[in-house]
């Protein structure tokens, strides 16, 4: 992407042009879904690089939207959680409510070897060693980051499911 | 009158900046006249206290017995001492007397299979988890950063007067996974620390090593490290104001922050590196393969021309920042926070100033000192700029000799390196080629006893962008 450095009274007229050209889109088709997937997203103790990596992904930089997902805030909006981190004892009461918030119909989601198995924090006396100590880890998206390219591809293939 | 380093340094030296104090001297330490040097870190575990000061701009390290699980408290003098206190509690059960504070776990919220888990006579588990105090919380979930800590705040008309902190959720026992590993064995763990410092944390780490063995990083080596952290300061100081500007409704600024810090992470992959520049450091030197000339050629063309976009879009925007969430410059000076927050708030170090073979005239980064929101921003910014002209330099004189003196091997050694979000400190021991002890302080624990001055009279809704602005990070916090 060239970038062309202006200064001077139009400068910030440039940022927003700059902004609008470079507006992400979406890989391919747009999905055809009644509407978008909402996702909530739960880091449980890790080194937050994939929570990170989410967040970019929700950023600007990324067509997350327009490929059919939503970011939301409250896990009673959601239809998908993405759990980031290793599942530490504490976090566990933690992701009990906010998958107990969630409407019928929900999906949970480990991002990241750490939210698999631990990765580099399997169970101690402080982490469970991932969401598998929990409950059968269906969806998965691996990594130590995956990067946010890879989360939504990996989002839209299991979308499509 | 003796001052406080005088008082240690009549301790045994048992490593280059560390000296072993009978109670004695501990007592004296604590009650020396004068001010205190600034605090960096204090831990203990079965056997001793320890607590990590700056005198200049050198580590001193002082540490006694711990007797019956007990020693007398460094917060008696030190204020910022009460954390590393508890956490102490809450991992070996030792206790420290007269402390300052409540009391309150830092870590052990109730969940864990044990209490003092690495202590080596540990307490049976406390069973379910224990509610915080407090007439508000702010739950994990809910405090908008990268990972869970729980905020507990009494509040009076709507406005916080007081708030508490428990990083359990985040604690994922990192020191009870590394102790008897090789270094080597370590560092992929220490690359995992915090994605607030995939290159800083690792680094301090490899220098604690590099200094415990007698080694020096030869200037190749030396000239890499800085490079890379650099880059990483570039892109976390862009994540921290994407969010912050996120927190004032500044989408546009935020938009533009988040396509120089993809821009960044896209330039490191294609020059072979990982997105983060995770994994990139070595206890030795840095990973095979990397070539660092292209490398920061690639990082420097993709984010030079941004900056003046950035610039204006900070400019424009700056004004929605003014007076918020400030940190007192008293209060940073009194904790010894470090990194952007510190020296916004006219603190003014920066270790990166005694590292040997740093280009200097390249750092240049000065500002407001006012404290608040819109100095930390204003001073990223010019950081970033900063980085670009260190990153010049370093291209121009790559592997410039100097003759810093390789010290001589004690098995023991302090790490240090400034990270985008303050100075990430490690002390490493080894016995038999094994990490023997080990401790970690990220730049986020300094900032936790001034955030009840720094919320002090803020909504709680308000608490999210105020701590966005900070750049904190709790796997750092909690490890």
């Amino acid at each position: 992407m060239k970038i062309v450095q202006r200064t001077g009274p139009l400068s910030l007229l440039y940022a927003f042009m700059d902004a609008a050209r470079w507006r992400p889109a979406a890989d391919g088709a747009t999905p055809r879904r009644e509407r978008s997937i909402r996702i909530y997203v739960l880091e449980t103790g890790g080194c937050e690089g994939c929570f990170m990596e989410i967040e970019s992904l929700n950023g600007s930089a990324f067509a997350l939207e327009q490929a059919g997902f939503v970011w939301v805030s409250d896990p009673a909006d959601a239809d998908w959680l993405l759990l980031t981190g290793a599942v530490t004892r504490v976090c566990a009461e933690m992701i009990d409510r906010a998958w107990r918030a969630m409407p019928p119909g929900k999906s949970l989601i480990a991002v990241g070897a750490c939210a698999v198995d631990g990765g580099p924090f399997p169970a101690s006396y402080a982490t469970l060693g991932g969401l598998q100590a929990l409950t059968p880890v269906r969806r998965s998206i691996p990594g130590c980051p995956p990067s946010p390219d890879d989360i939504l591809r990996a989002l839209q293939e299991l979308a499509q499911l | 009158m003796i001052g406080m380093g005088r008082i240690i340094r009549s301790g045994e030296r048992v490593a280059l900046s560390h000296y072993h104090l009978d109670s004695e001297q501990w007592n004296a330490m604590l009650a020396a006249p004068g001010a205190a040097l600034p605090l960096m870190s204090c831990w203990a575990d079965d056997g001793r206290a320890y607590v990590l000061l700056l005198e200049g701009d050198r580590p001193l390290l002082a540490s006694t017995a711990v007797e019956e699980r007990r020693y007398l408290a460094l917060s008696s003098r030190f204020a910022g001492a009460e954390w590393g206190e508890r956490v102490a509690y809450d991992l070996y059960g030792v206790e420290a007397m007269d402390a300052r504070g409540n009391g309150a776990p830092a870590l052990d919220e109730g969940g864990w299979t044990s209490t003092w888990p690495l202590s080596s006579r540990p307490g049976p588990a406390a069973g379910g988890l224990r509610p915080l105090a407090g007439s508000h919380l702010l739950r994990p979930e809910q405090t908008g950063l990268s990972g869970p800590l729980e905020f507990s705040f009494d509040v009076l008309k709507g406005k916080i007067r007081n708030v508490d902190v428990c990083a359990g959720g985040a604690h994922r026992g990192v020191v009870s996974r590394l102790l008897g590993r090789t270094p080597e064995e370590a560092m992929p763990l220490v690359s995992r620390m915090t994605a607030g410092g995939f290159v800083a944390h690792p680094l301090a780490f490899a220098r604690a090593v590099a200094q415990a063995r007698g080694l020096v990083p030869g200037p190749g080596i030396r000239d890499v490290w800085m490079a890379l952290l650099e880059i990483e300061r570039m892109s976390l100081h862009l994540f921290d104001m994407a969010r912050t500007a996120r927190g004032v409704d500044a989408e546009l600024l935020a938009t533009h922050c988040d396509h120089a810090r993809e821009a960044i992470a896209r330039a490191c992959a294609e020059q072979g590196a990982s997105r983060r520049l995770m994994d990139m450091v070595s206890c030795d030197g840095f990973r095979e393969g990397l070539e660092i000339v292209p490398l920061v050629q690639a990082v420097h063309e993709v984010m030079q021309p941004r900056l003046a976009a950035l610039e204006e879009l900070h400019r424009v925007f700056a004004p929605r920042l003014d007076g918020f969430a400030v940190l007192d410059a008293r209060l940073a000076e009194r904790f010894a926070v470090g990194g952007v927050t510190g020296r916004a708030s006219g603190r003014s170090m920066d270790m990166r100033r005694r590292e040997a073979g740093m280009r200097l005239e390249a750092l240049r980064a000065t500002g407001s000192s006012r404290g608040d929101a819109r100095a930390r921003e204003g001073l990223r910014l010019a950081e970033i700029r900063d980085s670009l002209k260190l990153l010049e330099r370093i291209l121009g004189s790559i592997g410039l000799e100097d003759d810093e003196p390789a010290p001589d091997r004690t098995d023991e050694g302090i790490g240090v390196a400034e990270g985008a979000r303050g100075d990430v400190w490690y002390w490493v021991r080894l016995k038999n080629g094994l990490i023997e002890n080990f401790h970690v302080r990220d730049p986020g624990v300094a900032l936790l006893p001034a955030l009840g001055a720094m919320l002090r009279g803020y909504p709680v809704s308000r608490v999210p962008a105020a701590l966005g602005s900070i750049g904190i990070s709790p796997a750092g916090i909690a490890l």
